[in-house]
């Protein structure tokens, strides 16, 4: 047998193979395309690679930033929640209603804070019930609730608004802490949370599990049914959270707030890696992709493009990105 | 004899990432002969075939079809010349009818290029009564068919095609016996035609019964052609092997002690139905029962997975309620599924991550996976189940069959169950691997383990088992010991109601 010298070859062959396979992985090509994207619109617009401006986006991008990181578990399980959206409308007309001086609660703000973010928990965790106990699939479970908790919001709302929040109350969505704007560090705080518990618990690992093969995974014990509602339950809860982050930010309550949120979410991890499919992916990914996403727009803004062009830019990126994707993946999974 | 070959592979070799998969392999099918491919998991078998019938281009080597120099790009042009491939998974679409299956993607043409559907299912019916089968109405959906009965479907397709090589890889796989007699009456019809049949199979019985000669390979090496009668079993083996082994089974004493598990009158519709059952720790009992006869449906209620209407289960003499697979694994029930790639592993992980799966607490501290812990899990069981693999970083998807059932045993073995339910555990495998999980079963047997062995290879179930239970339509309806049992009495009682069919199958062959 000439084991020994097979083993050299293999580990040589496997160790080039693991560099080639790090820089062809779909975050690191991701950077690079955020990078280049970035000096590119850095000649569009002076004002574009400015600190002021830079931090400026990340309050813009928290809303999406929070929703995509509960949405790229979602999706890793094969899933998908459309109803975020309506969800973070639902949530700041309860926090407004709730709060309202002039309305029927006039409730402590703090209060209404917390029932806001009540609320949204238990909007996800009616999505998770649906598609687990009934058996209904995410998409339509979800595309249903997209109209259902929309139209709780604007039934609840009857079309006003609510302005008028203590000035304390805008520390989160105006406010800066250490230099940094106050969601910035809600979002960062988020962003190593899921990351951490994606790569490194039991349940990161039953996540991915459920995404390739949920009937292996039940063969191995994993709750699966349980796990699935504690996700979609997490993505209520997150856009509660935006919900919060959002009123703050702009001073005022209105039903119609968050709609079309979802597609920007999704993109945004579908964006950064994770497979439609489900079964692979990681929050890195959904970071890059979500702050992309938001230098994209800006930068195009600031050099004179304008919305429509932006977005037109923006799903050329998607699908350049997927397409990208794709053919690496066909290029290193032929074996 | 000496007829020219319709079919000649010489020189071939094929390298994948990471594995020459075949070194200068030949082989030659002649008209009218029955060519087995013999080969452990990973000695380049299917390899061999796919490149036959098109899916992958050798790197080296000519294909030759009646002395012409040919080169199929993909399997359209392969099936133009006359090589049709019968795949271990059976393509068929489950909602379309027989007909419609048989003529997929060139149905017969009307006016205006519309599907002929009369002129389709006239010649899917006599493409059917050439092969002798009668039970198949084509206009039966596929889905409402038994596997048997798909199988005959996908030969009735190849030989649409004007099949002049089939290539039938592992086709008796899934079949019940009866199904079996069935395929070899049908190979042998064509045999008679004229058609050159490159079989392959695990079971070396098959090969004495139906083949001409036989070709091994080993490690991606061509190692010999020969006429199936001028060898034995034990000849073929040491070709595959490149060793000699002496005991298929090698069942070994063990101390059989008290009841692990007991079930009471175990009721899940509509295949578990009042099932009783005692296992010992130490104890190896074989399930025995057709395909469809509630075996799996019953280890699945045990274990939770499908959960108990009544009935009882006791454990260690404890009354226990098992209502998911996760409680069933803290009372330490282990159950290797039947079908690895859908139910035992998660394919597209690591070799590691599955290992652990089912283990992940043992080796996390609460809730992390601790990343050492893991690896030396992986690296244990690589080593003591001999799992060939680079390292625990190995996606499962490119491992051999063999080796991805010990995967999944290995998985199972991780949980350190008392008691160890495996359905199936070497369909599929390789004669070594086979040995391997065989002794490995007899092992866990003497450390006290109670196992509960579901196989539909009978030689497996005699060979291993201390106690031999049949089950038929959801009932246990037979019960040997080692010493009386035979394969004669265990057949009888897997189908006693099936005598007629028997003989009418006599009748075809």
């Amino acid at each position: 047998m000439t084991t020994t010298t097979h083993t050299t070859d293999d580990s040589q062959e496997q160790m080039s193979s693991r560099i080639r396979s790090f820089l062809l992985r779909q975050e690191v090509i991701l950077l690079i395309i955020s990078l280049l994207a970035v000096m590119f619109l850095a000649f569009g617009s002076d004002r574009f690679l400015t600190t002021d401006n830079l931090l400026n986006q990340g309050r813009l991008l928290t809303e999406i930033g929070l929703v995509a990181l509960s949405m790229t578990f979602i999706i890793i399980t094969g899933g998908i929640d459309l109803s975020v959206g309506s969800i973070l409308g639902l949530c700041a007309i309860i926090l407004g209603v709730m709060w309202d001086p002039n309305g029927a609660f006039a409730l402590p703000l703090e209060v209404a804070v917390v029932i806001c973010l009540l609320v949204g928990t238990l909007a996800g965790f009616v999505n998770g019930l649906i598609i687990v106990r009934l058996g209904v699939p995410p998409l339509i479970t979800t595309l249903a609730t997209l109209a259902l908790y929309r139209g709780l919001a604007e039934g609840i709302s009857q079309a006003r608004s609510v302005r008028g929040y203590p000035e304390e109350f805008y520390v989160l969505g105006q406010g800066e802490f250490l230099g940094v704007p106050t969601q910035l560090w809600v979002l960062l705080i988020f962003c190593i949370l899921t990351a951490v518990i994606l790569s490194r618990t039991i349940f990161g690992r039953a996540i991915y599990a459920i995404g390739n093969n949920e009937l292996g995974a039940r063969f191995s014990g994993v709750p699966v049914g349980r796990y699935k509602i504690m996700i979609y339950t997490f993505s209520g809860f997150m856009a509660a959270m935006a919900a919060w982050i959002f009123v703050s930010r702009v001073s005022t309550t209105r039903s119609d707030m968050g709609s079309g949120l979802e597609l920007d979410a999704i993109a945004a991890v579908v964006l950064g890696g994770t497979s439609i499919f489900g079964g692979s992916g990681s929050i890195i990914g959904t970071i890059i992709g979500f702050i992309l996403i938001q230098l994209l727009k800006n930068g195009l803004a600031l050099s004179g493009v304008t919305t429509d062009g932006t977005i037109v830019v923006i799903g050329t990126v998607l699908i350049l990105a997927i397409l990208i994707n794709n053919f690496i993946q066909r290029r290193s999974g032929n074996g | 004899m000496q007829e020219k070959p319709i079919l000649e592979l010489e020189h071939i070799s094929k390298r994948f990432p990471g594995v020459q998969a075949l070194t200068d392999a030949r082989m030659d099918v002649r008209a009218g002969e029955v060519h087995a491919l013999l080969g452990e998991n990973g000695a380049g078998k299917s390899t061999l075939i796919k490149i036959i019938s098109g899916v992958h281009k050798p790197d080296t080597g000519d294909l030759r079809m009646d002395g012409q120099r040919v080169v199929f790009n993909n399997p359209r042009e392969a099936q133009a010349k006359g090589v049709a491939t019968i795949y271990q998974e059976l393509s068929l679409y489950p909602e379309l009818t027989v007909a419609e299956n048989i003529f997929m993607g060139h149905a017969p043409r009307g006016l205006l290029g519309s599907v002929d559907w009369r002129a389709m299912r006239r010649r899917a019916e006599e493409i059917l009564l050439s092969l002798n089968i009668t039970d198949l109405g084509v206009d039966d959906k596929i889905g409402t068919l038994t596997v048997g009965k798909r199988q005959r479907v996908e030969i009735a397709k190849a030989l649409s095609f004007n099949a002049r090589i089939l290539i039938m890889d592992e086709p008796t796989a899934a079949l019940t016996e009866a199904d079996v007699q069935r395929l070899f009456g049908i190979v042998r019809l064509l045999r008679e035609r004229g058609v050159g049949i490159v079989y392959i199979s695990h079971r070396l019985e098959e090969v004495f019964t139906l083949a001409d000669r036989v070709t091994v390979l080993r490690d991606g090496h061509y190692v010999d052609t020969k006429a199936v009668r001028e060898v034995t079993s034990e000849q073929l083996i040491s070709m595959m092997v490149g060793r000699t082994i002496d005991n298929l089974f090698p069942k070994l004493p063990a101390q059989i002690g008290e009841p692990v598990l007991e079930v009471r009158n175990l009721w899940r519709k509509p295949l578990c139905k009042g099932v009783n059952l005692t296992l010992r720790a130490g104890e190896i009992v074989g399930l025995a029962g057709l395909v469809g006869s509630g075996r799996s449906e019953f280890a699945q209620t045990v274990f939770g997975f499908t959960p108990a209407q009544s009935g009882d289960i006791l454990i260690n003499g404890k009354r226990l309620d098992i209502r998911n697979p996760g409680e069933a694994m803290r009372h330490g029930i282990a159950y290797v599924p039947e079908d690895r790639g859908t139910q035992g592993l998660i394919r597209q992980m690591r070799l590691r991550e599955n290992v652990s799966l089912a283990v992940l607490r043992s080796v996390s501290h609460s809730g992390f996976i601790d990343n050492r812990a893991e690896h030396e899990l992986a690296d244990k069981s690589i080593g003591s189940l001999q799992i060939r693999a680079f390292s625990g970083e190995q996606v499962v998807n490119k491992l051999s069959g063999g080796n991805q059932q010990k995967v999944v045993v290995a998985k199972w073995l991780a949980a350190k169950p008392k008691i160890l339910i495996m359905d199936e555990p070497t369909r599929g495998v390789d004669v070594g691997a086979k040995a391997e999980i065989h002794r490995l079963i007899s092992e866990l047997a003497q450390q006290g383990i109670g196992v509960l062995m579901i196989s539909s290879e009978l030689p497996e179930v005699l060979g291993m088992s201390d106690r031999i239970v049949v089950m038929r339509e959801g009932e246990i309806v037979a019960e040997f010991s080692r010493e009386e049992a035979s394969q004669e009495k265990v057949v009888a009682a897997m189908m006693r109601d099936a005598h007629s069919a028997v003989s009418a199958q006599g009748a075809a062959t």
